[in-house]
């Protein structure tokens, strides 16, 4: 190499290969560059970008499971199409019912990776290497969550889109089809956005507690799956076993539950009837849509004080 | 103005005093701050970084507030924790690329920086391997990266050496070294090994129980003290008893006279006296205060800078 480079060769002294050290005198970005590099970084490790194959494998199944049905309507539309066709009657899942019916594989998701998203740093003392650089602990927890929310959306949105596509191929005019479908699934997205918000502040805001995966994933299934059944439980114990009206006011803690509140305010996007066998008592979807929002802000306040206070 | 000052620095827990009223002045330099484990070195790290608060006083880092100023604080600093702090499944090139963008550093920008950060502190192939499969002495070379990442001009160094065999301590310290005088980057070193203080730091801070020790250049505490160690096999008594006696100060340690050296003559009367008793004598030199002197009650030390 310096055979053809006579400058190197005349250079006083000094290896060519050893530069030094140079200062860095380029830009420094702030604090909204720092939280969207940890945003993009968390939204590569939830999908197991940049980790092991192994680390890949259980989102990616967990969001197939979730997208199954819609995927399977995709791929049979022309047969469903031929069917109504011959003017057989078929129930095709909607956008409306999507989530209420597979929200447990979403919930598996939100399960198995918001103990990852927050967990790590706190197992493996990685945030005071954080708290020490320009990232505040409320920034922090904000792109932690942004980058959960965002994951769940994705997978919200896999089986909306394949039913997009589907009811668009079972029509034969691809045109007049979109035009009909748009204002059908529009809704979804709202609806998905708010149900991913929900999920993630509830899963992260819980595993911010414990640095280990393990009970951070039984913390979540515990208080989703006793928050759903303790007001089922009482409701029917004070229900009066003469009367079906139910006026005794313990339907209001359906308003608690987390997941039942997320599907009645999904339906509330779509202005979906609310079928009394999954939603019992009488609340209506619009008292779903305000405890969801609400969750959503209780969680988040939760997460940002453990922030505020956990040990860097 | 000096690069780091605190000024009645205090932090309590309770009725424990990590720090009270700290006052410490530190020019750019390779910083020893030494104490016992609990001393308050990392409590005055955490401070320095804006992490905890102080109970009272005010320290600052180039002259910007710990407390108020701490993000522009951050851009200027690198910490590398006691503890470990790196996740296991990811390579070192990405965890450091990472800091480096969180540190504000732009994409291309943070990826240069790494490979060559990397390349400083000597990780070359297996930066790409996990972390979670690297030696003890890897996983502290990638933790120092990551604190020179951003370029800081001063490195909080806790503990750098925790958990490394005598050659990655070694190969640690030079790391340090480098660092501190080639690149002209101010590094605070906590440690509690004095030893390791000595080799590479140009200015000592010693702290004990949250009050400063003793501040000096380090040379300060090793140079040449003015005082003769005479080495006898028998007869010390009578060889302190007798330069006594001719006017010169005395402490015996063991089978050694140590004597204040107060003039030339003082050789020419240790030898005549030595003479005059007939003692075997083993050894004269020049003691060198050595660093642990400063925990220890420095006697004739002490005497000596009378």
């Amino acid at each position: 190499m310096t055979s053809n480079s006579p400058v190197v060769v005349a250079a006083p002294t000094g290896s060519i290969y050893d530069l030094g050290y140079r200062h860095y005198e380029g830009a420094r970005r702030g604090r909204v560059w720092a939280m969207w590099s940890l945003y993009a970084e968390s939204l590569r490790g939830i999908w197991g970008f940049g980790r092991p194959m192994s680390a890949k494998a259980i989102p990616l199944i967990l969001a197939g499971l979730y997208s199954i049905y819609a995927l399977i309507q995709l791929a049979f539309s022309s047969v469903f199409a031929n069917m109504r066709a011959q003017g057989e009657e078929v129930t095709l899942v909607t956008y409306a019912d999507y989530f209420t019916a597979m929200w447990i594989f979403l919930f598996f998701f939100c399960v198995a990776q918001a103990p990852e998203v927050v967990c790590r740093d706190q197992r493996y003392s990685v945030l005071p290497l954080y708290f020490t650089r320009a990232l505040g602990r409320v920034e922090y927890a904000a792109a932690r969550l942004a980058s959960l929310a965002t994951a769940i959306f994705i997978v919200l949105m896999i089986p909306n889109i394949a039913l997009f596509i589907g009811d668009i191929l079972m029509k034969t005019d691809t045109f007049t089809a979109i035009g009909d479908e748009v204002p059908k699934a529009l809704p979804s997205i709202p609806a998905s956005v708010l149900i991913a918000l929900g999920l993630s502040a509830i899963s992260l805001a819980l595993s911010s507690f414990t640095p280990r995966r393990a009970y951070a994933a039984i913390g979540i299934v515990a208080y989703v799956l006793l928050m759903e059944a303790i007001p089922a439980v009482i409701y029917s114990i004070g229900r009066s076993p003469v009367s079906t009206e139910s006026s005794n006011g313990m339907d209001r803690l359906f308003l608690l539950t987390p997941v039942t509140a997320l599907q009645g305010a999904n339906a509330w996007f779509f202005d979906a009837h609310l079928d009394p066998n999954t939603f019992l008592g009488h609340i209506t979807a619009e008292e779903y849509l305000v405890a969801a929002v609400a969750s959503v802000v209780v969680f988040t306040a939760v997460l940002m004080f453990r922030y505020r206070r956990v040990a860097a | 103005m000096p690069l780091i000052e605190t000024v009645g620095l205090s932090k309590h827990y309770g009725p424990v005093k990590a720090l009270d009223r700290l006052d410490v002045s530190v020019e750019p330099g390779i910083i020893g701050l030494v104490g016992a484990n609990g001393a308050g070195k990392s409590t005055l790290i955490k401070i320095l970084l804006g992490v905890i608060p102080p109970t009272s006083g005010k320290a600052t880092v180039a002259g910007l507030d710990a407390v108020t100023e701490t993000r522009e604080i951050r851009h200027l600093v690198g910490y590398m924790p006691e503890h470990d702090c790196l996740p296991p499944d990811v390579g070192a090139t990405e965890f450091v690329t990472h800091m480096a963008r969180i540190s504000g550093l732009p994409r291309t920008a943070a990826r240069e920086r790494t490979a060559e950060v990397l390349r400083h502190v000597g990780l070359y192939e297996e930066r790409y391997r996990q972390i979670g499969g690297y030696s003890t002495g890897m996983k502290q070379r990638v933790k120092l990266a990551q604190a020179l990442v951003h370029d800081p001009k001063v490195l909080l160094l806790d503990e750098p050496t925790n958990g490394l065999d005598p050659t990655g301590r070694d190969e640690m310290l030079d790391l340090i070294k480098r660092t501190g005088t080639d690149f002209g980057i101010t590094v605070v070193v906590a440690s509690h090994l004095l030893g390791e203080i000595e080799q590479v730091c140009t200015y000592l801070l010693a702290i004990d129980a949250g009050h400063l020790l003793n501040a000096a250049p380090i040379s300060h505490f090793t140079q040449r003290t003015a005082v003769l160690a005479v080495e006898v096999e028998q007869g010390a008594e009578e060889l302190a008893g007798l330069l006594t006696s001719k006017g010169a100060r005395t402490t015996v340690d063991g089978a050694c006279v140590l004597v204040v050296i107060n003039g030339d003559g003082i050789y020419d009367v240790v030898r005549d006296s030595v003479a005059d008793l007939s003692l075997p004598l083993v050894r004269m030199q020049q003691e060198r205060r050595r660093l642990e002197d400063i925990f220890r009650d420095p006697v004739p030390a002490g005497e000596a800078n009378q």
